[in-house]
């Protein structure tokens, strides 16, 4: 009963709160969005559906939009075909490393998948691709082994990091499965791969389609690795298309027009994935941790483990191996001798102007949009979880609404936005942050969202009955108990900011660069070294940001492990 | 020492009254329990008198300070009150003495007195040794106490306390009433203590308050509650009962069919509908056959038989079915069971035994 009592009487203090919060998610949101539409229907004599049918009419736009679609697809089959399996012997069979697959796995998770995608151009492409050259050499052949610069090869290096998504989906589910289900079909006679199929698979169908779902979204919003991998090959998708159309001279309305249709698409995929995961009536699914039993795998257990390091091999190893490589050597194509041995790559990359600047850039930005971001989202996370002020859901809404918003998308409304008075933002880092801001806003609530709810009323309630006012409890029960989950919450958002891509190569200025656009721009200057050096640097970053923020939630980023306790 | 009055207070969630024109009257140190089911208002009533709710209407005063009205709440944190949380609320990042001096502190109280306090009340509730540990090395019992001590120290006006045994396990449950009450007995601070368990309600307070519906329908001693309850929700909920639904037929007799009672009361209104509320151990059985002891002149004596016996160790559970009517009975009897199932059986009860209650409402 106590969790639906109103706690205080707000109505007072919800004044100041609501304008300060409601003011920025509008700033954030609303007033980009209205832009959007807007722009997307808006011609010389008033409203028109014109650049809706000339989108739609183009004949380059249409074979975007059917590339894409054939990518989000077959990448997010992709991604449940590795996912699944992986899933499935990490939480319930006796598959040996669990754990260091695991660890893997996160590791593919938080790779920049542009980063992926340079690496993949180096160990694939056509003719100085390093697994191409090793097969010509082995076999004396004259063709490739492989070509990345081709559809299905997109679709490889896309699904080799969206499949985390689906692993994680699953893999949350199963632990909650208890093993009594199974075994209770065993026990009326049904063999090990009939239970299989009968009983825990529809029980997880659910969390596979909606892992399905979500890495078909990955996919949709992804502009990095369709712009490195399918603009040589000669074929767009919608996002790279959509940046196209800034190219001068820019065609913004048209761009308008493009976005809206994805927008749609993905809030609609969301629609759909929150149904299925809300219709949950699987009694077993969503209890406490029941007991499990691994299920033995006998003879096949390496050969299991093998074809997990093969996947986790295409996705870290090879990646890592090569984007190492190429930071150390004069020419990456060449083999690591002493003769091609370099550091120039790393003084060139920290000691040259542009990318020293991007580097600042990022960082700034890094660190002012997790602050900000944590702030605001544990106000948002508090005000909603004490149901302080009358309106609470809308802004929990407002909070979590970017979900929808794939970055490229966001990146064409605040430019319109923010390119004309009374906001002329564009040029300075300012439109960036107010993208990262609003793009990550959406992890940084569910984050607070998680942490607050985990802090019982009565931890505050029981201070003040003692004597002390609203705010000595804030600062003095609230605030420490909700420390490290802000902190994760900062971590989050640090990462998100540092590797973003698809919103910032449409926002950037020559003065306010950032990592991800800087090595992009260094691919067109075949500057492979240095994209190395600063994939490596990012990747860093990264991990080192995540230790920092397993430690302090006492879990790993990929969501409740089934041996794990109740997590402050 | 204060006590707290509650006048007329009601409190609504949207359309839904959780609590209407309460009326509560606790003296200076003593212990009433708010004994209700789920939703009756009882943790809303409480809540109210911490200051953490507005009421819609009514007043809460202790002694001579008017604490709440619709017109000006106290806050919490002035209202010089402590409370017991069913959650026990200790806050996990400060160590069971940070936990307890915390109210010291805020009423700056001085480090050495502080220090004493802390000592002497961690000795009351049986847990010195304790002081550094923090709460998530303590089990369920010891937090308890551990949130015991921290509402004591302070030495309170008030104390309340929410459901704060419901968390633990039977037999610590058990165990801890009797603490409680020593605890009260020792401290005599004036206290509301809420809670859904009627046993709980009995051993611990001076006098229990029967909520229902967002109001008081009776308040006494556990005593006057089970032997005289006023209305049919309250006979059904303190202990087991038997109810019987009839008419008055006269000042001092209920009749059902051809059955007929003679109750603990003389001015019943015949004609009236009145339920009967009998309790299992009030109730006598004796085999037919034998010509039994001579049953009191103002006992009830029907016929019956027995249609279901349950043999529980310490006692027999009989149902027995009433001859020429629609009355089946639950009778506790004493083990050894002196009858057996399908045995026809006198059933005599006095007739200060069967309580007449307004038949209609609650």
């Amino acid at each position: 009963m106590p969790g639906v009592i109103p706690r205080f009487h707000a109505m007072d203090r919800s004044a100041p709160v609501w304008v300060l919060t409601a003011a920025a998610l509008a700033l954030l949101i609303l007033l980009p969005m209205g832009w959007l539409g807007y722009m997307s229907v808006s011609g010389e004599r008033g409203v028109t559906l014109a650049h809706y049918a000339r989108v739609f009419a183009d004949p380059q736009l249409q074979k975007a939009l059917w590339n894409t679609i054939v990518l989000a697809f077959w990448s997010g089959l992709l991604s449940v075909a590795i996912g699944a399996p992986i899933a499935w012997l990490s939480a319930r069979t006796d598959l040996p490393c669990s754990r260091a697959i695991r660890t893997l796995i996160m590791a593919s998770f938080v790779t920049p998948p542009f980063l992926g995608a340079f690496a993949w151009v180096m160990l694939a492409g056509p003719n100085a691709g390093y697994l191409n050259k090793l097969y010509r050499s082995l076999t004396g052949a004259e063709d490739p082994l492989f070509n990345i610069f081709t559809m299905p090869g997109l679709i490889f290096v896309v699904a080799i990091y969206t499949f985390p998504y689906v692993y994680i989906m699953i893999a949350n589910t199963l632990g909650l499965i208890a093993s009594d289900l199974e075994e209770a079909a065993s026990i009326l006679g049904a063999s090990r791969f009939r239970v299989a199929l009968t009983v825990t698979l529809p029980m997880v169908a659910p969390a596979i389609l909606s892992g399905f779902i979500l890495s078909v979204l990955q996919a949709l919003a992804l502009f990095g690795s369709p712009a490195i991998l399918a603009l040589p090959a000669g074929f767009h998708t919608i996002t790279t298309q959509i940046w196209a159309l800034f190219h001068y001279p820019p065609k913004v309305e048209m761009a308008a027009a493009f976005s809206v249709p994805l927008l749609l698409a993905t809030a609609l995929l969301l629609l759909v994935q929150k149904r299925l995961l809300g219709r949950r009536g699987y009694a077993s699914v969503g209890g406490k941790g029941a007991q499990r039993r691994a299920i033995p795998l006998g003879a096949w257990r390496y050969p299991a483990l093998l074809g997990c390091l093969a996947v986790l091999g295409c996705a870290v190893f090879l990646p890592y191996g090569i984007l190492a490589k190429a930071a150390f050597s004069r020419a990456w194509a060449q083999p690591l001798t002493w003769e091609n041995f370099t550091l120039a790559n790393w003084s060139f990359t920290f000691l040259y102007s542009s990318t020293q600047g991007a580097i600042v850039n990022t960082l700034e930005l890094g660190v002012l949009t997790a602050c900000v971001g944590a702030g605001l989202a544990a106000l948002l996370a508090y005000v909603t979880n004490r149901k302080l002020i009358v309106g609470h859901q809308l802004l929990a809404f407002l909070a979590l609404a970017p979900i929808v918003i794939p970055g490229t998308v966001l990146a064409v409304a605040l430019f319109i936005a923010y390119t004309r008075p009374p906001f002329l933002l564009y040029g300075t880092l300012w439109i960036l942050f107010i993208a990262y801001l609003t793009k990550e806003m959406p992890v940084g609530y569910s984050q607070s969202d998680a942490t607050f709810r985990g802090i019982h009323p009565e931890l505050e309630e029981a201070g003040r009955i003692l004597g002390a006012g609203r705010l000595r409890v804030l600062r003095e029960i609230t605030a420490p108990l909700a420390k490290s989950g802000i902190i994760a919450t900062w971590c989050f958002i640090f990462i998100g900011v540092i590797r973003e891509l698809s919103a910032s190569i449409i926002l950037f200025t020559p003065n306010t660069k950032v990592m991800s656009v800087v090595i992009f721009d260094l691919k067109e200057e075949g500057q492979f070294g240095a994209i190395a050096v600063l994939g490596i640097f990012m990747l860093a970053m990264t991990f080192a940001v995540v230790a920092l923020m397993q430690t302090l939630l006492g879990r790993d980023v990929l969501g409740p492990r089934p041996s794990a306790g109740a997590a402050g | 020492m204060p006590g707290v009055t509650i006048r007329g207070l009601s409190k609504r969630y949207g359309d839904v009254a959780a609590v209407l024109g309460l009326e509560l009257r606790v003296e200076p140190g003593e212990l009433v329990a708010l004994l209700g089911p789920s939703g009756c208002g009882k943790t809303t009533t409480l809540r109210l008198v911490a200051g953490f709710l507005k009421p819609e209407a009514g007043e809460i005063w202790v002694g001579e300070r008017c604490l709440s009205s619709p017109a000006a709440v106290v806050p919490p944190e002035r209202r010089r009150m402590a409370m017991i949380f069913q959650s026990y609320a200790l806050w996990p990042h400060m160590t069971v003495d940070q936990n307890v001096a915390y109210g010291l502190r805020l009423a700056g109280t001085p480090r050495a007195d502080r220090d004493r306090r802390v000592t002497d009340i961690l000795k009351a509730v049986q847990l010195e040794g304790y002081g550094s540990r923090y709460p998530g090395e303590l089990s369920g019992g010891q937090q308890q106490r551990v949130a015991v001590a921290r509402a004591l120290v302070v030495e309170p006006e008030i104390l309340l306390l929410d459901e704060p045994l419901s968390n633990l396990d039977a037999n610590l449950r058990e165990e801890m009433r009797f603490e409680i009450r020593r605890l009260h007995e020792t401290f005599a601070i004036t206290t509301l203590y809420v809670t859904h368990d009627q046993a709980e309600a009995m051993v611990i307070s001076d006098r229990v308050a029967v909520l229902q519906d967002g109001r008081v329908v009776q308040v006494g001693t556990a005593e006057e509650l089970f032997e005289r309850p006023r209305t049919r929700f309250v006979a059904e909920f303190i202990g087991k009962t038997n109810l019987i639904d009839g008419v008055a037929d006269g000042t001092g007799t209920v009749a059902r069919g051809r059955l007929r009672l003679r109750v603990a009361s003389t001015d019943l209104t015949p004609g009236a509908p009145v339920a009967v509320s009998i309790r299992p151990h009030q109730i006598e059985l004796a085999p037919r056959a034998l010509p039994g002891a001579p049953a009191p002149p103002d006992a009830n004596v029907l016929a019956g038989t027995v249609v279901r016996a349950s043999y529980l160790g310490d006692g027999v559970d009989y149902q027995v079915r009433i001859e020429e009517s629609d009355v089946v009975l639950r009778v506790a009897g004493p083990a050894p069971p002196r009858v057996r199932l399908g045995e026809s059986v006198s059933v005599s009860v006095a007739s200060g035994a069967c309580v007449p209650l307004p038949s209609g409402g609650g």
